[in-house]
């Protein structure tokens, strides 16, 4: 998928990882993967955006013996979600203006 | 690789970026590997599941460095309008005779400075040749029975040769830093002629 394309869905995906319940790093990628590729480095950035951004928040909590944090998202979060949802016609009605161009060809 | 062995890597990998930055993304990659250590796979697994560490450096370094601003590369390369290459060749006998003046003028502050090297140098010289004079002198003034002029020649030779001792280090002190002086101010020039070569 084009890079600038992927990286606006990839923020939308991670916060719809954590939408349900708070998550860690690794889970957030097991879980996306039958979706869309995800490497750590760029979760982090991701993660890192999103936490500057207010769209979530962190915190290390104890896990078996070690250290591991939780991102939990806020309500600027799910607005982020449910503002793409009503970009998503929009993209759909452009999607389907690209469809109808190759039918013409 | 181990854990260990990649973080160390990751962590000297990033050594001159800001520090918190650094060990937030160190133990962040620690995580990760634990996780999937967890998850049941073996260390080297779970270290070869986040890719090669040089990978995660550059992209890190990529990330974690402002953005460069627009380099000359994108500015349009700068050919001189005709009206300043007329000039440029008009005023020849002009700046050409101020270059070479100017430079000869360096060229002569460069020999004095050697000139009073060379003279320091030459003191030092007079001076260790002194001391062997003076204790020549000792030994003939005391075999004539002169006595007490002898002293005063030791005494004489004595200070000679704690002056040029003492002349002996500051001269090649100074005759070193000038050496290296000069090797750095020719490089730094050779430089700046090679970078404009390159940016051609």
């Amino acid at each position: 998928m084009d890079i600038q394309l992927k990286r606006g869905f990839l923020e939308i995906c991670v916060l719809a990882a954590i939408k349900n319940e708070d998550s860690y790093g690794y889970r957030i990628i097991k879980d996306l993967k039958p979706y869309i590729e995800l490497s750590e480095s760029t979760l982090y950035t991701i993660l890192k955006r999103l936490e500057s951004g207010g769209l979530l928040t962190v915190r290390t909590a104890e896990h078996d013996g070690r250290l591991r944090k939780y991102y939990h998202i806020t309500e600027a979060g799910l607005r982020r979600i449910e503002d793409f949802k009503a970009e998503w016609k929009e993209l759909i009605s452009i999607y389907q203006f690209v469809i109808k161009e190759d039918h013409h060809d | 690789m181990t854990k260990q062995e990649f973080l160390t890597q990751l962590q000297n990998g990033l050594s001159g970026l800001p520090q918190s930055g650094v060990d937030e993304r160190v133990s962040f990659y620690g995580e990760m590997i634990d996780d999937r250590v967890e998850e049941g796979m073996s260390e080297e697994e779970a270290v070869a599941g986040i890719g090669a560490v040089d990978d995660v450096i550059s992209q890190t370094v990529a990330e974690m460095t402002p953005a460069k601003p627009i380099e000359p590369s994108v500015i349009p390369r700068r050919t001189l309008p005709l009206w300043q290459l007329i000039l440029i060749i008009l005023g020849f006998p002009l700046w050409f005779s101020l270059l070479a003046a100017a430079a000869a003028v360096i060229l002569s502050l460069y020999v004095v400075i050697w000139a009073l090297i060379i003279s320091l140098w030459a003191f030092e010289l007079s001076a260790a040749v002194g001391v062997f004079a003076c204790a020549a002198c000792v030994v003939i003034l005391w075999a004539s029975g002169k006595l007490l002029p002898g002293l005063a020649m030791l005494g004489a030779a004595l200070f000679l040769a704690g002056l040029s001792i003492l002349l002996f280090f500051a001269c090649v002190g100074i005759s070193k830093e000038t050496v290296i002086l000069t090797k750095k101010a020719v490089l730094s020039l050779g430089r700046r002629f090679i970078r404009r070569e390159n940016s051609k």
